[in-house]
């Protein structure tokens, strides 16, 4: 029947059809609203994965990472912090994706690059990279990155020394690190050897976010050594530490007081190392 | 000296799991000499195939004896006796994709022939079957009464000494059944023996020397040179011989 | 009889490369492999290994897709349409149409193989040539050796495949026991060494029996793992010849064995 036949047509036409885009359109909404309040996830134990991934190890390891990595962008873009269980999360997930594929350098790299610098756990950075040593034995960039850890964020000196040496002998490590190494052992904490270590590694980094990160933080270690360098001509002249920094410029050996860019007070510390109430950190964001 | 000789066969076979086990081929003896065509007929189920597939070595008997050429072929330890047997069977189902000039020049290689005899067989035989147009073309594309065409130039390709037929005039058109049966008489020309099962008694009756009838597994009327030459001279009908013949066993 | 064995390995290969699912596991293929340019951009440094991974990935799953669906309909064709009575009213022995349907099924995979293979090379090339930074520790020679071994897996699974069509009737049954065979071979070693790992820090996972019954089955399936060099391609790691000539045997051996089972199992077959 013809006329049926059309009426059906039009039926599917004009309601169906439409009648589904909007509940497409309405189902994706919501699935974006279930999304962004839902629980970070879940990374199955890397014995179930590697047996799970049926010979593609490699293949599943990338898709893991990228997984981890745009778990992250994705708080970082909305400007979401993230809560402790989201970086256990994202810990653990490159914990299974380099029990995949240990020889994968992504996971090491991205691994250095925020457990250290956004959530100070330095434990689980360093065990990370000495997991990509035992594999990666011709790679010198995660040695370098566990001493620079030890010596940074640690105040090791003694044992980032031990470990930069050990990135130093590594055939195809760039020149200045058996220097950098050696100033590590003797000098220990000074500014300025950290001041020459971020330099380095700002110029080694690709990665934009991280490079801001490093930026500021090479600016206030450009303050402090100034105001270091002026402490040490202080010392030499008068033989005794100023009572307050603000002396040094009333003294004349500074102009003024630097800038902290993360808007701290400079502090003298006991050892006679100047740092700042900032502690070099950008303040957490007002919470309501 | 018989080409085929058949003795005392039986064979058994279950349809099913939980099926009770059917009797194919019961106590079959038969020979067929040499250069003669002999004609197996019979109802359907009447284990014309079966008998068939014992020949080639397809299914093992479970009591006697199948001899080709006087050479036993339940008992062979290869299939060397296959170079001079050639089998058609019921409803061919071919490679499709190949061509037809591809299936056939398989059929010559494992026979061991040089590449220019299994040219010129292939070009004698499909102008023979009429489907020398064909050649090039894929398989799939061929129609009931080609394949059956096809597979006849597969089965004599080599020139075999036997030419096994299961029923070959099935899928043919009347211009078809008269190839074949010209075919036929041209191998028994040739001397060579043709065994062939066939449900359409006429031609049978026309070109066999020799005609049994089936009926469920035995052997119930063989029919001699003398009796052909009674069919054919119209003295007796062979149709009612056949009825009768199925219709007193039951 | 070599004659007969390699005009049936032909005749078997062009059917199935002849086939039109062919067409599409080819399409699906070269999706990756055109994919694979896309995501590389994904990664921070070790983009040679990415690549590497997808590519070979393709491959190989290409090659699994080629077995199960082409390769078996290949073996079970035949019986099912009973095209098998034509070929075994030539002389072929029951060993001898075995061999040679396997070396069809094995001529397929190869020259499928070889054609992605091309494809496959260009797009690594391709990547390389868009980052030539970070495809640090890459050659071209391990990335060769991982897809030989791939071919070999393949292989090994065609003679599964043909063990098990020998052995059943049904296409389904054959390839229901085939993928069980593949996916065993493959977490095998990781389900044993975890086992053995487990129990040798102390905490027994899983009881004797079940460890014994593994072992069996070691014995009994090929070890997948072993021909799986896609690790060592990702990251440009060595391979000592040793190791490659020791897993070649023991794949070639286990083909040997098993299509000899599946003549002796196919001599006795009736064909109906």
């Amino acid at each position: 029947m013809c006329w049926r036949r059309g009426g059906i047509n039009a039926l599917m036409l004009l309601v169906v059809v439409p009648l589904y885009l909007g509940l497409s359109s309405a189902s994706w909404e919501q699935r974006a609203q279930v999304r962004s309040t839902a629980p970070p996830g879940y990374t199955m134990p890397a014995a179930f994965s590697r047996v799970l991934a049926m010979g593609y190890q490699g293949l599943l390891s990338d898709y893991e990472f990228l997984r981890a990595a745009t778990f992250y962008g994705d708080r970082s873009v909305k400007r979401q912090q993230m809560s402790a269980e989201d970086w256990d999360f994202f810990a653990y997930s490159l914990d299974v994706v380099t029990d995949l594929d240990p020889y994968f350098l992504d996971p090491y790299i991205l691994g250095e690059g925020l457990l250290t610098w956004d959530t100070q756990r330095y434990a689980a950075a360093n065990a990370l990279l000495l997991k990509g040593m035992q594999y990666r034995t011709w790679d010198w960039q995660l040695p370098y990155y566990v001493g620079f850890n030890y010596f940074y964020f640690l105040g090791d000196s003694a044992t980032g020394s031990t470990y930069l040496m050990q990135a130093a002998e590594i055939p195809g490590s760039p020149a200045y690190l058996k220097t950098l190494a050696a100033r590590l052992a003797y000098y220990g904490g000074k500014s300025q050897t950290a001041l020459l270590f971020l330099q380095q590694m700002l110029a080694e980094t690709h990665s934009e976010a991280l490079k801001q990160h490093m930026g500021k933080r090479l600016l206030a270690l450009q303050g402090a050594v100034q105001i270091e360098e002026a402490l040490q001509q202080y010392r030499d002249t008068n033989g005794a530490d100023p009572h307050e920094l603000s002396d040094l410029v009333r003294s004349g050996y500074l102009e003024e007081l630097p800038q902290d860019p993360y808007g701290g007070q400079w502090t003298l510390l006991q050892n006679g190392r100047v740092y700042s109430t900032s502690k070099f950190v950008d303040a957490k964001p007002e919470t309501k | 000296m018989s080409e085929i000789v058949i003795d005392s066969l039986y064979k058994k076979y279950k349809p099913g799991l939980f099926k009770k086990p059917v009797e194919a081929v019961v106590g079959l003896s038969l020979r067929v000499p040499t250069g003669t065509v002999y004609g197996l007929v019979g109802p359907n189920g009447a284990g014309k195939s079966t008998t068939i597939r014992m020949l080639l070595n397809l299914i093992h008997p479970d009591k006697g004896e199948v001899r080709i050429a006087d050479k036993s072929v339940s008992a062979a330890t290869n299939a060397d006796f296959l170079h001079a047997v050639g089998y058609l069977p019921e409803n061919p189902y071919l490679y499709d994709h190949l061509t037809l000039r591809e299936l056939l020049r398989f059929g010559g290689q494992v026979c061991g022939m040089s590449a220019e005899q299994i040219a010129a067989r292939i070009e004698a035989l499909t102008r023979q079957t009429g489907i020398a147009y064909a050649l090039k073309r894929r398989l799939h594309t061929f129609s009931k009464g080609m394949r059956q065409r096809a597979g006849l130039c597969f089965a004599l390709l080599h020139d075999p000494e036997l030419v096994i037929l299961d029923e070959p005039m099935s899928g043919l058109d009347p211009l078809g059944r008269k190839m074949v049966c010209d075919l036929i008489l041209h191998l028994k020309q040739q001397g060579k023996t043709v065994f062939f099962c066939s449900h359409i008694l006429s031609d049978t009756e026309r070109l066999c020397d020799r005609i049994a009838i089936l009926d469920q597994g035995r052997l119930v009327r063989e029919f001699e040179a003398a009796d052909l030459r009674a069919f054919r001279a119209g003295e007796r009908c062979l149709e009612d011989e056949f009825v009768a013949a199925v219709e007193g066993v039951h | 009889m070599l004659q007969r064995v390699w005009a049936l390995a032909l005749v078997t290969g062009k059917e199935g490369i002849r086939d039109r699912s062919l067409f599409g596991i080819l399409l699906f293929a070269l999706f990756v492999l055109g994919l694979n340019v896309a995501v590389a951009g994904f990664f921070m440094r070790d983009l040679g290994k990415v690549t590497v991974d997808m590519n070979l990935a393709a491959l190989s799953f290409a090659g699994l897709l080629l077995v199960f669906f082409i390769g078996i309909n290949l073996m079970a064709k035949d019986i099912d349409k009973k095209t098998i009575h034509l070929v075994l009213s030539k002389p072929f022995s029951r060993g001898e149409y075995i061999v040679g349907k396997y070396f069809g099924l094995v001529l397929l995979v190869l020259s499928t193989l070889t054609l992605l293979l091309l494809f496959s090379s260009a797009t690594v090339a391709g990547v390389h040539a868009m980052y030539p930074a970070y495809f640090g520790g890459f050659t071209w020679s391990v990335y060769f050796w991982a897809v030989a071994f791939i071919a070999l897996q393949l292989a090994l699974l065609c003679a599964i495949v043909v063990f098990f069509s020998a052995i059943t009737t049904s296409s389904f049954i054959t390839l229901i026991f085939s993928v069980a065979s593949y996916l065993v071979g493959v977490t095998l070693e990781e389900v044993l060494f975890y086992l053995k790992s487990q129990a040798a820090a102390g905490e027994v996972v899983a009881s004797q029996t079940l460890r014994s019954v593994l072992e069996v089955v070691a014995w009994l399936v090929p070890n997948f793992a072993a021909f799986d060099l896609k690790t060592e391609a990702a990251h440009g790691l060595a391979l000592e010849p040793v190791r490659l000539l020791t897993t070649a045997g023991y794949g070639c051996g286990y083909i040997l064995v098993l299509l000899w089972l599946a003549t002796l199992i196919f001599r006795r077959r009736e064909f109906n």
